[in-house]
């Protein structure tokens, strides 16, 4: 490693002058202060998290709030129930509805459509996974509400505007993983494919879509995690109400969002129970990713 | 080089945190300080008015806090505040403490529908069984068979705490209601929303800021109105206090007296949706 080494060792290693040397040193320990300051971050929060989350377990019962069904500041009851099952319904409707639009719009960008088609459609998507999620969220009160208020007769605010607004959301990271594991699917298997006399279509949905099969469960995953995670459009379209909902046009709310409506003024146990919460998601996202990881050494 | 660096980082930081500290000592002095406490409905009339008051008068500052009505009173008569402001008049039991009232404001809450909904009046009684979730169809009212869709405010809310004072007393709020963190949303939510029905502060019936309209139920018999609230007779409304230990005297009688005056009543208070005491014992 010392420069006499380097002098003395092979002819490229002699190339090298010290001032490069130690550029390329500098340069590998800023990298991985890069990477070292992220995970301390992601620790320091979990930690945090969780040490303001803990006395749920001493000042409440874990099994209280994970099993009540009542969330209400003012008589400090903190279930959380409803506000779980609230985010079961919107994320897997939401879900539902965006998962075959995307996988759809995946198989049109990689299989069907002609390379000037593709053009258009392809930044169209990439430009609708950076829309801040507050706009989805202000198209979805202000617009997308109104409508179903219209329809429905009630105030619009329910699972149906947020599945809708949330599958708008995750559709262009859906579609562009999607799309990444099609792509990834050897030409020669569609043209083993096509040899044996099938056409485009038994193409796609015999051969190609099944192959990508994993990668495209992988994008579901990651989509599921973003909609989950999601909180400001939510906020906006759900209502607000912690309950079991009585339908999916009336009004309900979701751990994320719920968050954020009781944080400016939670104090003492209710503060206690939002970290509790924030735990929560901490740990879904945890099993989300674990998900992924098991599934891509399924791939592998 | 690294410790040169890291010397121009602690000189820095030491600049920093000494020149504002510096700011300080040379800024004015301040001879007098007033202190406020109390109420967080009345913080925007005591903050915006503390900081208008410091403007005329350089010498005197206002220093204000909000912790609750309660909390106010209990400062001021220990003689911890000069000031204590209460969305809420004094407790029979608050009544030795020898303090002081002058009413600086009026708050009224209207109960709000669309323009389109049959029904006008509700009384005391039948808002409580509509907002605790005991009636759910407007046709129990007097209206169309339509069911009856919530709108509440976030627990935040002062709005949403006096209402429930008012109107709610016991009764607890029905949890389906859907739950909104603000006025203009609730005004815009119900007014396009057929079977729906909110509450908002009642200087915000009346489009300021939007085209759509809402229709402002009477409750008892009697419409909401700058008028009816400050005489008592619509029940959803209540009185802003400021509260002193004794005739206010000095620098705290010279700030009442601004927050008394039109400068504060006509801009402030009509601002943040308040009455001006002005309006007492109009007919």
């Amino acid at each position: 490693m010392s420069p006499e080494e380097t002098r003395s060792g092979t002819k490229t290693l002699q190339l090298v002058s010290r001032s490069t040397y130690v550029r390329e040193w500098i340069l590998q320990a800023l990298f991985f202060a890069c990477a070292f300051v992220f995970v301390l971050a992601v620790a320091l929060i979990f930690v945090f998290v969780g040490w303001k989350a803990l006395p749920i377990f001493t000042d409440y019962s874990f099994w209280k709030f994970i099993s009540g069904t009542e969330w209400s500041a003012s008589s400090q009851q903190f279930g959380i129930l409803p506000l779980i099952v609230g985010s079961l319904i919107v994320t897997l409707g939401a879900l539902a509805l965006g998962t075959p639009l995307a996988v759809g719009t995946a198989v049109f960008l990689s299989d069907v459509a002609s390379p000037r088609v593709r053009k258009f459609v392809r930044p169209a998507v990439e430009l609708l996974a950076g829309i801040p999620s507050v706009v989805y969220g202000f198209f979805g009160i202000i617009l997308l509400r109104a409508v179903v208020a219209r329809f429905t007769g009630t105030l619009g605010f329910g699972a149906f505007t947020a599945w809708i607004v949330l599958a708008i959301m995750i559709v262009p990271t859906l579609a562009a993983l999607s799309e990444d594991a099609l792509l990834s699917i050897p030409e020669g298997i569609r043209e083993a494919s096509y040899a044996m006399g099938a056409t485009q279509w038994q193409t796609i949905y015999k051969v190609v879509v099944p192959a990508a099969k994993i990668g495209i469960i992988d994008a579901i995953i990651l989509g599921m995690g973003r909609a989950i995670g999601e909180t400001m459009a939510v906020l906006m379209v759900v209502g607000n109400a912690p309950v079991f909902p009585k339908g999916i046009f009336a009004p309900l709310s979701t751990m994320t969002s719920q968050i954020v409506m009781d944080m400016p003024y939670a104090v003492g146990l209710h503060r206690t129970a939002l970290f509790a919460m924030a735990a929560m998601l901490f740990v879904f996202s945890m099993l989300l990713v674990a998900s992924v990881r098991l599934l891509s050494r399924l791939r592998d | 080089m690294h410790r040169r660096a890291l010397l121009a980082g602690v000189v820095l930081i030491a600049l920093l945190l000494v020149v504002p500290l510096a700011g300080c000592a040379s800024g004015p002095k301040h001879t007098e300080q007033i202190t406020v406490s109390g109420s967080t409905t009345l913080l925007p009339i005591a903050e915006q008015s503390g900081e208008a008051f410091h403007k005329h008068h350089p010498e005197i500052s206002v220093l204000v806090s909000g912790l609750g009505s309660s909390a106010g009173i209990e400062a001021v008569s220990a003689g911890t505040a000069n000031i204590g402001t209460s969305s809420r008049d004094l407790k029979p039991e608050e009544g030795p403490l020898g303090l002081i009232d002058t009413p600086v404001a009026y708050d009224g809450i209207a109960v709000i529908v669309s323009p389109g909904n049959r029904v006008d009046n509700l009384t005391m009684e039948q808002l409580r069984d509509i907002f605790s979730g005991k009636i759910t169809n407007w046709k129990d009212v007097g209206g169309e068979d339509r069911p009856i869709d919530l709108v509440n405010r976030d627990e935040a809310s002062g709005t949403r705490e006096a209402f429930k004072k008012i109107v709610m007393g016991d009764a607890s709020f029905d949890t389906r209601a859907a739950v909104l963190p603000g006025t203009g949303q609730v005004r815009d939510v119900v007014a396009r929303a057929q079977g729906a029905v909110g509450y908002i502060s009642l200087g915000f019936v009346e489009p300021r800021f939007s085209d759509v309209r809402v229709k402002a139920l009477t409750v008892d018999g009697v419409t909401a109105s700058d008028v009816t609230v400050a005489n008592s007779t619509y029940p959803i409304g209540r009185t802003l206090h400021f509260f002193t230990k004794g005739e206010p005297t000095g620098a705290t009688k010279q700030y009442i007296d601004f927050v008394l005056s039109d400068e504060v009543q006509k801009g402030v208070v009509v601002d943040a949706g308040f009455i001006p005491i002005a309006m007492r014992g109009a007919q």
